[in-house]
């Protein structure tokens, strides 16, 4: 079997494992969904006139960090207590692909979450404001983002895997890395929802250095990745 | 290097050495060189005037509209300690590599005592960092990018050892932690240029006006530079030392017990 295919077979794996249980989306779902609930209980004492439109790129980036953190959590959980990851680690298949396959899947269940959490988002917070008419640009760094959650969250969630106390060790991990990447989707995405006179510089370049980030962040997890499962 | 008796070769850090020889001199000629540096940049650096604000402000109970401030003083002590945390991460980072490639375990106890020398630099770093904001400008925290970088950077070299003692099998732990302290050399940077590239209209940016150093600046930092940096090589060796000799202490005593039990 060559590389795409061992990667398709992963991927078709974890895919058919989550669309059979639901295990991971349901639970990221609702998860999102109270801290919906939260943010609404947290918004209820500020006068008509607060500018949600100006948080609202950081409140949608701290719904998606604490989300994606418990479904890293569950993504190799499930391989572990079917031992399912150690059948993996006995076949021939170069140890990169099961980083891209766990990666790729990891963000498309996060992609999914989104699609369903930001609408919702707009939903019940930004009822009462109009959206500059540049809104739909949010797709790109919600991409970004997502791909550079789920690519350095596998790695750590691999490593906190055989830790003690993994949940919180994930978050003590994973917040400050994700850190620089949050900055600057949070960036990208407040500029071109409030729309303001030259948010294109600010939206180009947050969304240059996030792919940025991307890049060099993928690379070297991917790269390190050999190390750390067969540790 | 390594052990004769037990011919463990790579296990232990090679001590004893011409650099264990130097250490307790170079922690006393750091010492001489910070004190002195820090005496003189109070009594021949000239005192600096502030960051100019706009009229009369009150910052601290004081009212300050163009003060020559004392608080420029930290940046003596602040700058050598930041370099020096930022030193002991490129050494930690690079014996990670060096485990990552030989598997030696000498290599994983060295990056390791490079990782708490840097994070001791972290926190004095912070600690003054946040003293220079307070009062040269007004505030406790603002989310300044070189700020932020070390807050950031100090949330993971704490991660590091919160993760260090979540592992229980020594070679996994290892192999985790040069990786986590690889990824965390190279995030730092990255975390400095974003939060510095983002344009932001929210934070204010308070830059000194015509700036530049005499030489009665320059020589006092120099001192306290090269001496922060003998102190963080001098800590890190003796602290290498006493880890070795923990190390060996333990196996003698497992091999004492293992024999005990067998007779």
């Amino acid at each position: 079997m060559g590389f795409f295919e061992q990667y398709r077979v992963l991927l078709r794996k974890d895919l058919t494992r989550e669309f059979r249980s639901k295990e991971m989306l349901s639970s990221m779902g609702i998860y999102a969904l109270l801290v919906l609930v939260v943010y609404g209980a947290a918004l209820s004492q500020t006068s008509k006139g607060l500018d949600i439109l100006q948080m609202s790129g950081g409140l949608i980036w701290a719904l998606i960090v604490f989300t994606s953190m418990l479904g890293l959590n569950r993504s190799f959980a499930f391989e572990k207590e079917q031992g399912c990851l150690e059948g993996i680690l006995l076949a021939p298949i170069d140890r990169s692909t099961i980083f891209l396959s766990k990666a790729t899947s990891n963000c498309l269940f996060l992609l999914v979450v989104e699609l369903i959490t930001v609408p919702l988002f707009a939903f019940f917070f930004l009822g009462g404001v109009t959206l500059a008419p540049s809104w739909p640009l949010i797709v790109f760094p919600l991409l970004l983002g997502s791909i550079g959650i789920a690519g350095v969250g596998t790695l750590l969630s691999t490593i906190t895997l055989e830790t003690r106390g993994k949940d919180v060790l994930l978050a003590v991990l994973f917040v400050p890395l994700l850190f620089p990447l949050v900055y600057a989707c949070v960036a990208a995405t407040t500029g071109c929802m409030v729309g303001s006179e030259g948010f294109m510089t600010t939206y180009l370049r947050s969304l240059l250095l996030a792919g940025g980030y991307d890049i060099i962040m993928l690379s070297l997890s991917w790269a390190l990745y050999d190390f750390v499962i067969s540790a | 290097m390594g052990d004769k008796r037990t011919g463990n070769a790579g296990i232990y850090p090679a001590v004893g050495t011409w650099a264990d020889t130097l250490a307790p001199i170079l922690l006393l000629l750091a010492l001489l060189l910070t004190t002195i540096g820090f005496v003189l940049s109070f009594i021949w650096a000239p005192p600096v005037y502030g960051a100019s604000v706009n009229g009369v402000e009150v910052i601290g109970g004081q009212v300050v509209s163009n003060v020559l401030l004392i608080s420029q003083k930290i940046f003596y002590f602040h700058m050598p300690v930041a370099i020096t945390s930022f030193l002991a991460l490129v050494a930690a980072a690079f014996f990670a590599v060096r485990f990552l490639m030989t598997r030696e375990a000498r290599f994983d106890t060295m990056s390791r005592v490079c990782m708490e020398i840097a994070l001791v630099f972290v926190i004095m770093t912070m600690a003054t960092g946040v003293m220079w904001t307070r009062f040269e400008w007004g505030v406790w925290w603002t989310w300044e990018p070189r700020l932020t970088t070390y807050f950031i950077l100090m949330l993971i070299v704490i991660g590091y050892f919160i993760l260090r003692n979540a592992i229980d099998d020594p070679e996994r732990r290892a192999v985790y932690a040069a990786v986590l302290a690889i990824i965390a050399f190279v995030d730092t940077p990255i975390c400095f240029m974003i939060t510095r590239l983002v344009p932001s209209s929210i934070h204010p940016v308070v830059l000194r006006q015509g700036g530049g150093m005499g030489v009665s600046m320059i020589v006092p930092l120099l001192m306290i530079m090269f001496g922060m940096v003998m102190l963080g090589f001098a800590l890190y060796r003796l602290r290498l030392r006493s880890i070795v000799l923990e190390q060996k202490c333990d196996a003698l005593t497992e091999t004492l017990e293992d024999q005990r039990e067998s007779a």
